[in-house]
């Protein structure tokens, strides 16, 4: 008779999950060991310091400073309706693509994730913030509203694109408001000069912009590229390998210079949110032309022949069949690319503007900061990157699940 | 064939001209161009008229101007006083350089290392290194640098009297890193033939090698023994020209006694003095010697680390070979005793604390440090001096010719006493002056026989570095961004590459009977360099073009420096040509390499 065999190891449970993944050698076992120890030394002291050395209530009082800067205190609604409404429009079109079948699901996971923060926010200002105190909420109700308005009337999806045109004009009208300011100085529409935007609001405009504006500029510029008209072809080429050659802050501090010379003007007449403007979208559209670029070459010959076949002419050709095709494509390294310039925005310290990131410089060099011994550089580092991370991360996380589901490089 | 050629020139002469897709391409394209020259004219006509208006120099005359900007670390010599904006500007290119280089090599190192980790088997290492690319690649990287070069390098280290020793002589302090370096001396040039004959040797070497192992058909390296023989070669001839040397007669050594500066010069006209038109000599070795002296040095409270440090005092470090005898007391020896002062050592004798045994239990306590009377830290220092004998020292001066040693005085029984009695001398107050710091001290300097390399070590004897070679907090504080930042990106491109091999390719190594080390160089890691390597290039190009935020670091790179030049000749416009051309060349010069690259990684199809 054949001698029963031990019965093989087992394969579930947390014990032989431990075995197979992190004790499956000697070596691996003392790699895991002194990992783990890293792990919780690092995890330890930041905490340690987190919570009991960090000088965190000079943050906590400057928040209006990171928020949106010098806006008027009185006009601080403004801010935070231009946010209600986007973050409707957000959450509206995160509701109508829970119709379609593919798209659904990655808006969703981004949908909640600002939604946690906008109703993290909300809280916030009900228990603290007296000067906004509802606003917050009011931006939270807008924008989970603004889903199931898009999950309850799909029709809207059609008009998608209209309103937010709309919504985008409103956002800037209520920002930057239509009164002139000599006219009624206490008006609640007066306007804001572009020299008190600033903060996280800052952030988001020159991204925001830089991104929708340069993307016409790159399709352009990638068909122009593509062109069989030389001159056309070689101005193409110019402008894209001489943007993409020099590093951004360079264009900003040429764009500081230039502009103002370029329109005749004395340099205090051109806001500096204009110069970092005109640098931010030229510099962008010469990357988002190498992504359209990408997205051009991956439709195949055989549609343009095909579109030939059936008569259009080159310019349907183009509008019909190859370019919602490339666009398609490149969602995820558009995506990719307004992830960079979200970041990039940090560099317009350059010309004086005060996004998030400049914001932290007048804070760490307020008279009470100066007396902390060590400075409080490292408790304004770390709500950066919180900031920023919290950001870039979730929409990098989307970039790859849409990359998944678009088959992107899985040919 | 020929119906059909004849058919299309019918169809193209039956299209009018204003639907002829070559004319109005043609037409097009004059447009364009008419319409670009027009907008272009309009901004030139703009932009001379606002210069004339604004008064702003617009040629590049200002480049032969003498600059004046100081600049504290170049990689060349450069003298703020007698040097043009060309050179300064020269300099900050070789800056960015400088960070660039070192930064794409540590960077592709870091990166593969995270990359391999992503893969690991080891699920630890996998959550570790992918929570380091979430964090980094996900946060912006002008963040980073001042969390790094602000929030990190310049608060947790210690200061510039109380370094970090690292293995092998090297230093760390808020002044940045220096380490031990190997620095031609003036010997130098009798070696260079020689080091070139051996490099000549090695490449014979390797032809020869080559061939025969060819002509041989069996596998073999030629590489080993064409670098044994170049290195054999070099050390041989190195040991030839060191043991030869003698001190030249004309190579003559100063010091300063009341800066500490050691000189080396070439003595021209045999005069015995440092004459202006007499030059300099780098890396010259001296040996320095003092029969006795004293340094002084005042108790202090201050914050290091983020931590509150009372009532300590630090001399410049003096290691304990360099003396036969150190004492350290106070200056006003009575009042000290009445006030029961004691010295307690943290590294005799540079540095320690003075204190109060208030529980007498005979040392010193966290506690007893001695605090000002109303309970404040400030304006309470004792001074102290620290008595040397024989202190003998070999320094080896810097490319200017130049080497600092400790700021000793003279001691005289004036010094040895008491300067005044009373608390008021001993607590706050300044230093007290004697004619005795005045008098010259007995210093003997010689200069010593040295090879044609010389093995420089860092110091520390008046807040700066002497000796080795030295990286700033600015310099490492971007460089770490830069590095950190980029390997973030690399790694996931060597992840990328490495999972893009097939798995075939694994199993028929291991088939063929090689193990999981040689699997990986042999077989997975090359195939997977055909991939990486392109988009790494562009990587590399990234982390230089990145290095212009060198200027949060407050390193002195291409857009810092053309900015200072810009602000104090008026002339920005030039300026900023300057960078975009800097820049382009090198964007230029990256892409010419990954043309080679891509030439040589593609896959030779048969």
């Amino acid at each position: 008779m054949i001698p029963a065999r031990k019965p093989p190891m087992a394969t579930s449970g947390i014990g032989p999950w431990f075995r197979q993944n992190m004790f499956n050698n000697i070596g691996n076992s003392i790699i895991s060991i002194l990992a783990v120890a890293f792990v919780l030394l690092s995890m330890f002291n930041l905490f340690t310091w987190v919570f009991t050395e960090g000088h965190w209530e000079v943050v906590w009082k400057n928040m209006r400073l990171f928020g949106v800067y010098t806006y008027p205190t009185d006009l601080l609604w403004r801010p935070l309706l231009a946010a209600a409404m986007t973050m409707g429009l957000v959450g509206l079109s995160a509701g109508l693509a829970q119709h379609d079948e593919d798209g659904g699901e990655i808006m969703r996971g981004v949908f909640w994730w600002f939604f946690a923060l906008v109703a993290f926010l909300a809280v916030l200002g009900l228990i603290f913030w007296e000067s906004v105190r509802f606003w917050w909420l009011i931006v939270a109700i807008v924008n989970i509203g603004g889903y199931y308005l898009g999950k309850a009337v799909p029709q809207l999806s059609r008009r998608l694109i209209w309103i937010w045109a709309i919504g985008i004009i409103a956002v800037f009208v209520v920002i930057a408001g239509v009164l002139p300011a000599d006219s009624n100085p206490e008006s609640a529409m007066r306007f804001v000069k572009t020299k008190n935007w600033g903060g996280f609001m800052l952030t988001l405009i020159i991204s925001a912009f830089g991104i929708i504006v340069s993307f016409p500029l790159g399709i352009a510029l990638a068909l122009g590229r593509k062109s069989k008209l030389p001159v056309l072809k070689y101005f193409s080429i110019g402008f894209i390998e001489i943007v993409r050659g020099a590093p951004l802050i360079a264009w900003l501090f040429i764009a500081s210079v230039f502009v103002p010379l370029l329109l005749d003007q004395s340099p205090d007449k051109v806001p500096g949110l204009y110069r970092v403007l005109a640098a931010v979208t030229l510099f962008s559209a010469a990357y988002m032309a190498e992504n359209v670029r990408g997205g051009l070459a991956a439709v195949p010959n055989g549609q343009t022949e095909a579109a030939q076949a059936l008569g259009l002419s080159a310019w349907q050709n183009t509008r019909m069949i190859v370019l919602p095709q490339a666009l398609r494509a490149v969602i995820p390294a558009i995506v990719g690319q307004s992830i960079g310039l979200f970041k990039d925005t940090s560099l317009v310290f350059v010309v004086g503007l005060f996004d998030i990131f400049n914001v932290h410089k007048i804070v760490a060099t307020q008279p009470e900061v100066l007396l902390i011994p060590g400075g409080i550089r490292l408790e304004l580092s770390l709500l950066l990157v919180a900031v920023y991370w919290y950001f870039s991360f979730r929409m990098s996380i989307a970039s790859r699940q849409l990359e998944k589901q678009l088959g992107v490089g899985e040919r | 064939m020929s119906a059909k050629s004849t058919n299309s020139q019918v169809v193209v002469e039956k299209i009018p001209f204003y639907r002829n897709v070559k004319i109005i391409g043609a037409l097009a394209q004059i447009a364009f161009v008419v319409v670009f020259l027009l907008i272009v004219a309009f901004m030139v006509t703009n932009v001379l008229s606002a210069l004339r208006k604004a008064n702003i120099p617009a040629d590049f005359s200002f480049l032969g101007r003498r600059a004046g900007i100081p600049i504290s670390e170049s990689p060349i010599r450069y003298n703020s006083q007698t040097d043009t904006y060309a050179r300064a500007f020269f300099v900050g290119v070789l800056n960015t350089l400088k960070v660039s280089l070192v930064g794409v090599v540590l960077a592709s190192i870091l990166g593969v290392i995270i990359g391999v980790m992503r893969l690991s088997s080891n699920w630890i290492l996998k959550q570790i290194a992918t929570v380091y690319v979430e964090i980094v690649r996900n946060t912006p990287l002008a963040v980073q640098i001042i969390f790094w070069s602000l929030a990190v390098l310049l608060t947790i280290p210690p200061r510039s009297l109380h370094p970090i020793k690292l293995l092998g002589g090297g230093l760390y302090s808020n002044l940045g890193l220096a380490l031990p370096w190997l620095f031609p001396s003036y010997r130098f040039a009798a070696w260079l033939p020689w080091l070139i004959a051996a490099l000549v040797l090695g490449i014979v070497v390797y032809g020869y090698r080559r061939r025969q192992i060819i002509k041989s058909e069996l596998p073999g390296n030629p590489w080993p023994l064409a670098i044994l023989a170049f290195v054999l070669a070099s050390a041989i001839s190195y040991f030839i020209v060191a043991g030869g040397s003698q001190v030249p007669e004309k190579l003559l050594t100063t010091i300063n006694d009341k800066s500490g500066v050691v000189q080396s010069f070439y003595d021209a006209n045999d005069n015995g003095s440092k004459d202006s038109d007499e030059k300099f000599l780098a890396h010259a070795k001296v040996d320095i010697s003092l029969k006795e002296g004293r340094m002084t040095a005042f108790t202090q409270s201050l914050t290091e680390s983020k931590k509150l440090i009372y009532s300590e005092f630090r001399f410049p470090p003096i290691l304990p070979s360099e003396y036969s005898k150190a004492t350290v007391s106070f200056i006003d020896e009575e009042a000290a005793n009445a006030e029961g002062l004691k010295i307690h050592f943290y590294d005799e004798p540079n540095r320690g604390v003075v204190y109060k045994d208030l529980n007498s239990n005979g040392k010193f306590d966290r506690g007893e440090e001695v605090f000002d009377k109303d309970g404040k830290t400030t304006g309470y220092s004792a001074k102290l001096a620290l008595d040397i004998e024989d202190f003998h020292r070999q320094v080896v001066t810097d490319r200017d010719g130049n080497a600092r040693v400790p700021r000793f005085k003279h001691i005289t029984d004036d010094t040895k006493k008491a300067v005044e009695s009373g608390p008021s001398s001993l607590f706050g107050g300044p230093a007290a002056t004697t004619n005795a710091d005045i008098k010259e001290l007995q210093f003997t300097v010689n200069p010593e026989k040295t090879g044609p390399l010389v093995l420089s070590k860092p110091s520390i004897p008046i807040s700066q570095y002497s000796g080795g070679m030295s990286f700033s907090a600015s310099y490492l504080g971007l460089l770490l961004a830069l590095v950190i930042y980029t390997a973030s990106f690399i790694s996931e491109l060597v992840r990328a590459g490495i999972m893009a091999v097939p798995k075939g390719q694994t199993e028929a190594s291991k088939a063929v009977g090689l193990n999981g080390l040689q699997t990986f160089n042999l077989i997975v890691f090359p195939q997977a360099l055909r991939i990486i390597m392109p988009p790494m290039i562009s990587q590399f190009l990234n982390l230089t073009k990145n290095s212009s935020l060198g200027v949060l670091a407050g390193f002195a790179e291409i857009v810092v420096i053309a900015n200072i030049i810009g602000n104090q000749t008026g002339a920005n416009v030039p300026t900023n040509i300057l960078i975009i051309g800097s820049y382009l060349t090198i964007s230029f010069a990256f892409s010419i390499i990954m043309n080679i690259v891509n030439a040589k990684m593609a896959i030779v199809e048969r």
